[in-house]
């Protein structure tokens, strides 16, 4: 039973001894949710769980090098297993077992990439290994596209990531043609209206603006990362007010822009070693920053950003505290500030929050 | 998936397998050209760095144009050069270093295109350097005579048969002790 589900059936028995429901009122909304809820089922997991195990063989097989196979016996194992992999999703896909089938379409994937090793290795072909994960991430992005298969969208992002870091590591250089990576398989998750998709498309984008910052301006771009983060958050914040819908999108830019200036600010404060008063400055716009989140959080009542606003207040404090230790400010000083400053906010907050919903005390 | 019908899936599964097995096929194919087409080139091999060539599965070769004299300034990391070989008795051996590729060379010259992994700049002192691979620096070896050839490069007995095309793109067709043809790997 889902977390819904749950909450609902406590609910419906309080709602029905309160005589607000009958008990005919009950029973349909029990079976409306009975009808409707999609629990994860076992069997799909275990079948992808399956086939990520089976690319994983199969590359292990790379690093046992097979060579007492004959050459040609190996590439017609390899080729084998490419059109068995996506003649049995097929087979799959007309029997009605989709989750199986993209799981088949998985391991297609994964020993196109296993082949693109093995074919390197017997013909010693040691080139620029990013432009093997790239080649890659495009097998998986025609696979996603072309069989409308979630979980080779969801690869093919993951290699465009794997991709640029490794270029960026390699050259110790801002790789920009990621974005173009990127925006392919985001536009073809946004085609797919695959929403769990599109937040691993804004998390890894995140990580790439993250670390584009320690590359930038010759590694000190922070400042940077932080900008961008805050102009996301902005637009997250401004785009649904001056629209009037697309509140829940707005909601995911403030989190995904605030947690990305979060990482800028503490970059700036905890790698760049900044004087001391920079580093007073740069820690109360991060606890600023922290407590906005918190406080937008709580106001719609999105705890996905609340839980995000307190573990960045844990992760700014611990390290403060670190970074304090021994040095000119105290860190009992500092604590002692740092708490006088969030009681601030809290006040102001609270002021804010009885002026609008008069009758509701302290927040939850 | 379910969505679109039958006969379009199975279109969609041949477009994708025949898509991805022509590129595996595509890459075995132009390996297998360069090696038959390309010209054959001898290169002596050196050991690259005396604690570990032998890394798992391959063998790490180095040759005497992984580290070429420069005379430009700044050559960035994954910039192309060319080296132009010269036969010189049984092995070639490099001739000149250009960042342009040049054209017209006599017959008994073949040019080999590399990327620069590092590069120092020339100083008044001292002429530059950059050390560059030409995707020929790894030779996988089957499990277990990674250590024999390794003491064949420690002492100095080894030389790489090498094909190039007229690109300057080159791979390893096969190794070389004390002139008789060692681990030459059929095509298929």
């Amino acid at each position: 039973m889902s977390r819904y589900a749950r909450r609902l059936d406590q609910d419906l028995a309080r709602w029905r001894e309160a005589g607000w429901l009958s008990a005919d009122g009950e029973a349909s909304i029990r079976r409306d949710v009975a009808g409707r809820s999609r629990s994860l089922e076992v069997a799909p997991v275990l079948g992808i769980l399956g086939a990520v195990l089976i690319g994983f063989g199969a590359m292990s097989f790379v690093a046992a090098h097979w060579n007492e196979m004959a050459r040609l016996l190996r590439l017609a194992l390899i080729f084998s297993g490419l059109f068995g992999a996506y003649g049995l999703a097929g087979v799959l896909f007309d029997r009605d077992h989709p989750a199986f089938a993209h799981a088949a379409i998985l391991t297609g994937v994964a020993l196109f990439g296993a082949g693109i090793m093995l074919i390197a290795q017997m013909f010693h072909i040691s080139g620029h290994a990013p432009d093997a994960v790239l080649t890659w991430a495009l097998g998986a992005l025609l696979a996603g596209i072309v069989l409308r298969s979630n979980p080779a969208l969801a690869l093919a992002l993951l290699l465009m990531g794997l991709w640029s870091g490794w270029e960026m590591s390699d050259t110790n250089s801002v790789h920009w043609p990621f974005l173009i990576g990127w925006g392919a398989v985001a536009a073809a998750m946004l085609w797919r209206e695959w929403i769990p998709g599109l937040h691993l498309a804004a998390i890894v984008l995140s990580i790439w603006v993250v670390t584009i910052g320690y590359f930038l301006l010759d590694g000190h771009g922070h400042g940077v990362v932080v900008a961008i983060g805050l102009i996301i958050a902005a637009v997250g914040l401004a785009g649904p007010v001056i629209l009037g819908r697309w509140r829940t999108w707005g909601e995911a830019a403030i989190a995904y822009g605030m947690a990305i200036a979060f990482a800028g600010l503490f970059a700036l404060q905890f790698i760049e070693n900044p004087h001391l008063d920079n580093l007073i400055l740069l820690a109360i716009v991060t606890l600023a920053l922290v407590v906005g989140g918190i406080w937008i959080g709580l106001k719609n009542n999105n705890g996905s950003l609340l839980w995000l606003g307190y573990a960045g207040f844990s992760i700014e404090v611990l390290a403060l505290y670190f970074k304090t230790v021994g040095t000119l400010l105290g860190s009992s000083l500092f604590f002692l500030s740092a708490g006088i400053i969030v009681i601030l906010l809290a006040v102001a907050a609270y002021r804010l929050h009885s002026r609008v919903q008069p009758g509701v005390g302290a927040v939850p | 998936m379910m969505d679109i019908n039958r006969r379009n899936m199975w279109i969609g599964i041949a477009v994708v397998a025949f898509v991805q097995a022509a590129f595996l096929g595509w890459m075995i194919w132009q390996r297998a050209h360069l090696l038959s087409t390309g010209h054959e080139v001898v290169l002596e091999v050196i050991p690259v760095d005396p604690r570990s060539l032998f890394q798992g599965d391959y063998v790490a070769l180095g040759y005497d144009i992984s580290r070429v004299p420069i005379t430009e300034g700044r050559l960035k990391r994954g910039s192309t050069l060319y080296v132009t070989l010269q036969k010189t008795g049984d092995r070639w051996k490099p001739l000149s270093v250009s960042t342009k590729k040049p054209e017209n060379l006599p017959p008994d010259q073949v040019l080999i295109k590399g990327r620069v992994e590092y590069a120092s700049a020339p100083t008044s002192v001292s002429p530059g350097q950059a050390t560059v691979r030409y995707g020929i620096e790894d030779f996988f070896v089957p499990e277990g005579t990674g250590q024999e050839l390794e003491k064949l490069v420690g002492q100095k007995k080894l030389d790489a048969l090498i094909a190039i095309d007229d690109a300057g793109i080159a791979g390893i067709k096969g190794l070389m002790v004390e002139g008789k043809r060692v681990y030459e790997e059929p095509l298929l």
